[in-house]
């Protein structure tokens, strides 16, 4: 169960201040898939980071069960990105200089406990799922941005997290693509019960959520 | 299936090496400023010590800051070295440890006897008998080169860098067997070079034969209870001036006499130079690790993006550093080992006209030994890495710092 009370986030610009996020309360029930829409520069990246542990609020409450996320000392927070979220970036996220399977497993891996084999042997059946399988070892630039946000979606997933976090993964995507990679998504939302917060600007796959989020100017409208 | 068996830490280290990798020119550049570095303080370290340690045993193997003989007797002063030359003005073998003298931190009383007919060395040859007290000596036995391994016996010599006879093997004087001690090394004076060298007791010995011969008395250096003069060595901080002044005025009869004072005036400029040098390599410290500062902090913001990343999946402020740390470790440790392999190759090129000049200054060169090299080598590639990481550890630490999306972003 995930809630946001007045969260707030202000850039302060040359310009003066940014009000990116202007208080906004949000409940999202766990197992469920949500969608955030709205126009460029909306706010709807801002409001993710802070769900996800990436961005302070500059106001307000993450709550994500009964655990106010950004009360958290730095190593239970840095705890918490790794397991509860898995986050799904707009841009390519992979560490160029590691292979695909090193990519995947490592989240795992800074996941102290896990044994290395399981931990590969995981990596490898997750980018199998995602049809990886043939560039275990490849290096991201070897592979298209397709194939990049799969294996993204696989580390994302490596650490069973309760919640995916998908801000316009598909947006540098061409249309095929998208719905592939958006199938995987919310087959990972049905078939694990992990919650999953979608921004997209795709509105007919915002019609399948379970909840939709419009967001204008930092804030909710209806 | 690459399921690789392997931890975390070799994963972030693999990183760190791979990040290396990516930006050849410049992991070159700043591997070959941490060696020049590091070569110019392990150099620079090495020839330090080494100096140092061969200016010890120059003071020690100069023999004595003055000499204190009869008056009107004979002295040889040579830049190198006092040496007293045969005389029968004698003095009394108590005279310094009756005077007690606060100036004086040591005083060894030495016999000399110039002999003919000997034995010694070729029928004409006049050769000097040079008695010493083993326990009080201080300026002959540090020049041995060579030696038995056993101590100084009644009935041993030690030759003098110009005599030729095997260690060990015997040696007839006044037709009495002695034995070979040990050998001196090159002292560039010539008492000294042809000088038979032996313990008061193995010259005591002889006294009578040495006597006999010439059908007359024994030399007067060769009376118990005198020498032929003392060499002596100045209590630390002592003046020479006010020490000579003390002698002179406390022992009757007696000539002081001092050495060369060039030679410590070299002697003191090698040492600031040193000091020099020393400066010079902390200097080069500090900004090789300004320099690695500096080009950490470029380098975190070039990767800024991906230290976001690792934030973003969960890395801890800690492992963050630590990777960027490791990575400044591996480029300034492998510049160190290589600035101490450039160091020796330099030491070795220059090793022949480096060990002339010193000699030529009165300084005989003596390498440090191997061990001492090697610590001075650690010590070396470790400060470099020490360097490395100080260097790194801000920029990183301060890019820790920022929130994840901050960092992924481009800001903060
Ligand atoms: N780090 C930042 N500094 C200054 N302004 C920012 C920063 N991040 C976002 N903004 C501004 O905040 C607003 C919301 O941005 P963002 O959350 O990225 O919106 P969206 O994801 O809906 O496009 C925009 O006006 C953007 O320019
Ligand atoms: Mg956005």
């Amino acid at each position: 169960m995930l809630s946001c009370l007045g969260l707030r986030k202000d850039y302060v610009t040359e310009r003066g201040a940014v009000a990116a996020v202007a208080g906004i309360d949000l409940q999202v029930a766990a197992g469920r898939f949500a969608a955030i829409i709205g126009r460029s520069g909306s706010g709807k990246s801002s409001l993710m980071a802070m769900i996800g542990g990436l961005s302070r609020p500059s106001a307000g409450r993450v709550v994500v069960n009964g655990t106010d996320i950004w009360d958290l000392t730095e190593n239970e927070l840095a705890a918490f990105r790794n397991r509860r979220i898995g986050y799904v970036f707009q841009f390519a996220s992979l560490l160029p200089t590691l292979r695909l399977i090193d990519n995947v497993a490592l989240p795992a891996m800074l996941n102290r406990g896990g044994n290395a084999g399981d931990t590969y042997a995981r990596a490898s059946a997750l980018l199998g799922q995602m049809g990886l399988g043939d560039h275990l070892d490849a290096y991201p630039s070897e592979v298209s941005a397709g194939e990049q946000r799969r294996a993204v979606i696989a580390r994302a997933l490596i650490n069973d997290p309760a919640m995916i976090l998908a801000d316009e993964p598909t947006s540098d995507l061409d249309e095929q693509t998208e719905i592939e990679i958006m199938d995987e998504l919310l087959a990972v939302n049905r078939e694990r019960g992990t919650t999953l917060i979608l921004v997209t600007h795709n509105l007919a796959l915002a019609e399948q959520a379970e909840q939709i989020v419009h967001i204008a100017g930092g804030e909710i409208v209806e | 299936m690459t399921a690789d068996r392997r931890g975390l830490r070799w994963l972030l280290a693999s990183l760190a090496l791979q990040n290396l990798g990516r930006r050849k020119a410049r992991s070159f550049l700043l591997i070959a400023a941490v060696a020049v570095a590091s070569g110019v303080v392990f150099t620079g370290a090495t020839l330090m010590r080494s100096i140092d340690r061969s200016m010890a045993v120059g003071f020690t193997r100069m023999g004595a800051d003055m000499m204190v003989v009869s008056e009107g007797a004979l002295t040889n002063i040579t830049a190198a070295l006092l040496t007293v030359e045969p005389t029968d003005l004698v003095l009394d073998a108590d005279l310094f440890a009756k005077a007690q003298l606060t100036s004086v931190s040591r005083a060894t009383p030495q016999k000399i006897a110039r002999v003919e007919h000997s034995g010694i060395g070729s029928h004409h040859e006049s050769a000097d008998l040079i008695g010493f007290d083993p326990a009080l000596d201080f300026t002959i036995q540090p020049w041995l080169v060579e030696k038995l391994n056993r101590e100084l016996l009644p009935g041993d010599v030690i030759l003098g860098a110009g005599r030729e006879a095997p260690l060990g093997s015997q040696l007839l004087i006044f037709g009495k067997p002695h034995t070979v001690y040990g050998r001196l090394g090159k002292t560039g004076v010539g008492t000294h070079e042809r000088g038979v060298f032996m313990s008061f007791r193995t010259l005591d010995a002889l006294a009578t034969s040495i006597g006999g011969h010439g059908g007359g008395s024994p030399p007067a250096a060769l009376q118990p209870g005198k020498v032929s003069g003392f060499l002596v060595e100045l209590a630390p901080g002592a003046a020479p001036l006010q020490a000579r002044f003390a002698i002179l005025s406390t022992l009757k009869g007696v000539k002081v006499v001092t050495g060369d004072s060039t030679m410590s005036g070299i002697r003191q400029g090698l040492a600031a130079l040193l000091d020099g040098v020393l400066a010079l390599m902390v200097l080069m410290f500090a900004s090789t690790a300004l320099m690695v500062c500096v080009l950490f902090s470029a380098i975190v913001t070039e990767r800024r993006g991906e230290l976001g990343l690792l934030k973003a999946i969960g890395a801890r402020r800690s492992q963050i550093v630590g990777m960027m740390v490791i990575e400044a470790v591996i480029a300034t440790g492998i510049g160190g080992a290589l600035g101490v392999v450039l160091g020796i190759l330099v030491m070795r090129l220059y090793e022949r006209s480096l060990v002339y000049y010193l000699e030529n200054v009165g300084v005989p060169f003596v390498w440090l030994d191997t061990p001492q090299m090697v610590a001075v080598a650690v010590a070396a590639i470790v400060l470099a890495s020490v360097i490395g990481a100080l260097g790194a550890l801000y920029p990183a630490w301060r890019a820790s710092r920022s929130d994840p999306y901050d960092l992924v972003r481009g800001e903060g």
